[in-house]
């Protein structure tokens, strides 16, 4: 059966992006379009894996992921956290911190190269 | 030429006058009689400073010799006279000395006994002037001292700009009213006594302690920034410098403090606002690359030749300027001081190591020989780890990005006086001799055929100079066009190494 991921962000057109990519390889697809909708469909549509934005305006990604890791239903989702900030040079810190202080599974910088993406949703669904 | 000598001879007879007259004239000094004691002193208050010596008659007609010599002393007590006494009247020799005469000459005297007598008074004359002089001398310098004082102490509370002066031992010897309003501290509190006591901001007294300790000649002055208050509601900035004496001693120290809260209101307001833009630039942005890669993986449907080009393209472009938001949002993040934040003492040594390994891909792409050969000294410093890395990372790829094919990148580090000293040389297009002033500035790009094909925002040096001096530090470029070029990083040393 195909994993299901939800992908969380305020932009609709980047979620149409990523959800292509991810169909592409043959994906289920949820989509939320911001912080609060996102908590309530990683309760509903019972997702394998979270994508999740960091700046969106209801709620940002950072608290989104205290609260997923925090319920014993859902912290062992696996959250990827799509950053705005590209880690190169010296931003990685903020990034970084902030990542691991939310104890998000792993981070990406969007935009994403499909190949990049793809492998490492695959690489913490077999965890 | 010594000054004309002005002997006056005061006594009654015509004989003694023409006498004198005689005698000390043929010595070139200049004589002048008077036949009684009341002309006398007309003469002497006619012109009191050009009589030099005074011989006078005790035993005259109307008024006395005694008499005379008391309006003498009146008039001038440094008048020198000698009595010329009667025979046998020593008595009133001792009495004419009593009263202030400086010799006697007995009658009947020869020609050569008043010479020396004349003599001997001259010479006093002559000490009694060259005294006078280094008198008025000392005097005069002592005037200009503390008008010169007066002066500067004026300029200084005039000053907008804070001043502090502090001795050898870290007492505070002058402020001015700028300084106490600045450091928000009554200027009572900080004159005449040690940094220790006056309450100030610890990073200042740290480094006004450092300048005093500073036994390197090289140690110039150091420019930091001070938040002022709990809740750094004023900036300055604060440039101290050692004083050292005529023998390279260090005496003291002088710091001086600027206001810039409202330069820092500024920045901060423009940070906030370069920082707003940059998020609302860069999502659509995102967005767009995000849909141009989806079509480009044909993830949208089949694609032509053509059109994937284009797109290619179009992918690029954006991505340039996904770039310059970075940098933006960099500078600004430096600007507003969120980016030297968390600073530690670290090896320049595994920063460097760090970067070059991460670089090594780049470098083998471009058939370029990246060196760095492990250092001798490895000094210790306080720094940013990240804002480090990223001061090298941009080092390192400029110079694999401007040196042709075949070239070599190679890294040095050492110590040099109390800093930590990094090189970063390359063989490659090196920068004309015009642009080199200007390579630190903000969207400075060098616009030659060779850098034309070369991608980047202009921000990069400007964001690692600002982090090199956000540490205190300073960074210089030599280069030659054609020729290389080679970067010198200067960080200062963790001064008090943790023991361990």
């Amino acid at each position: 059966m195909a994993k299901k991921i939800l992908i969380v962000d305020d932009d609709p057109d980047l979620v149409e992006a990523v959800t292509m990519i991810l169909e592409s390889k043959n994906y289920d697809v949820a989509a939320a379009y911001g912080g609060l909708e996102g908590l309530q469909k990683a309760n509903t549509e019972n997702p394998d894996l979270i994508v999740l934005d960091v700046m969106m305006p209801d709620k940002d990604g950072y608290a989104v992921c205290k609260e997923l890791k925090a319920d014993p239903k859902l912290s062992r989702i696996p959250v990827l956290l799509l950053t705005a900030v590209v880690s190169k040079i010296a931003t990685t810190r903020y990034t970084q911190q902030m990542g691991m202080e939310t104890e998000a599974d792993d981070y990406i910088d969007k935009p994403v190269e499909p190949e990049v993406l793809v492998k490492r949703i695959e690489a913490l669904l077999s965890k | 030429m010594p000054a004309p000598v002005n002997i006056l001879v005061i006594d009654d007879e015509q004989i003694m006058r023409d006498g004198s007259s005689r005698i000390l004239s043929k010595d070139g000094w200049g004589v002048i009689t008077a036949e009684n004691g009341q002309q006398g002193l007309d003469v002497i208050k006619g012109r009191p400073d050009q009589i030099d010596v005074i011989l006078l008659d005790l035993m005259m007609p109307g008024m006395s010799g005694m008499e005379v010599l008391d309006h003498i002393r009146s008039i001038n007590l440094n008048l020198l006279v000698i009595v010329i006494t009667g025979y046998a009247t020593v008595e009133s020799a001792v009495e004419a000395m009593k009263k202030g005469a400086y010799d006697f000459i007995p009658k009947p005297f020869t020609p050569d006994q008043l010479r020396i007598v004349v003599r001997r008074a001259l010479e006093k004359r002559s000490l009694q002037k060259e005294a006078e002089f280094l008198r008025q001398e000392r005097e005069r310098s002592l005037r200009d001292i503390a008008t010169e004082k007066s002066k500067i102490k004026t300029i200084i509370n005039c000053m907008g700009d804070g001043v502090l002066v502090c001795d050898r031992e870290g007492c505070i010897v002058l402020s001015n009213p700028a300084a106490s309003r600045m450091l928000k501290v009554s200027e009572a509190s900080l004159i005449g006594n040690l940094l220790s006591q006056c309450n100030l901001d610890s990073e200042l007294s740290k480094t006004i302690e450092e300048s005093l300790r500073s036994k390197d000649h090289n140690y110039t002055s150091v420019s930091q920034e001070l938040g002022i208050g709990d809740s750094g509601e004023s900036f300055l900035r604060a440039h101290t410098a050692p004083v050292r004496d005529d023998l390279g001693e260090t005496i003291g120290s002088v710091t001086v403090l600027q206001d810039i809260s409202h330069l820092k209101e500024l920045d901060k307001m423009k940070s906030e606002f370069i920082a707003m833009v940059t998020h609302e630039l860069r999502a659509p942005i995102a967005a767009v690359e995000q849909q141009l890669t989806v079509i480009l993986n044909r993830m949208a449907g089949e694609i032509s030749e053509k059109q994937e080009k284009l797109l290619s393209r179009a992918k690029e472009r954006t991505k340039g300027l996904l770039t310059l938001i970075k940098d933006l949002l960099d500078f600004s993040k430096i600007e507003a001081g969120r980016m030297v934040q968390y600073k530690e003492p670290l090896t320049l040594q595994e920063i460097i190591q760090k970067v070059v390994d991460l670089m090594k891909a780049e470098a083998e792409n471009k058939k370029i020989d990246l060196e760095f050969p492990a250092p001798s000294q490895n000094p210790l410093i306080q720094a940013d780890r990240n804002s480090m890395e990223g001061i090298f990372t941009n080092l390192i790829s400029n110079a694999i990005k401007y040196t042709p094919e075949g070239g070599k990148v190679l890294i040095a580090l050492t110590e040099e006086g109390g800093f930590a000293k990094a090189t970063v040389s390359d063989t490659g297009i090196g920068i004309k001799r015009d642009d080199l002033p200007r390579i630190f500035d903000k969207f400075y790009r060098v616009k030659t055929v060779e850098t034309r094909q070369i991608v980047g925002t202009g921000l990069g040096l400007s964001i690692v100079k600002s982090i090199v001096e956000a540490h205190l530090g300073s960074i210089s470029v030599e280069s030659e066009e054609g020729g290389g070029t080679t970067f010198t990083v200067f960080l200062p040393k963790e001064l008090n190494p943790p023991t361990s």
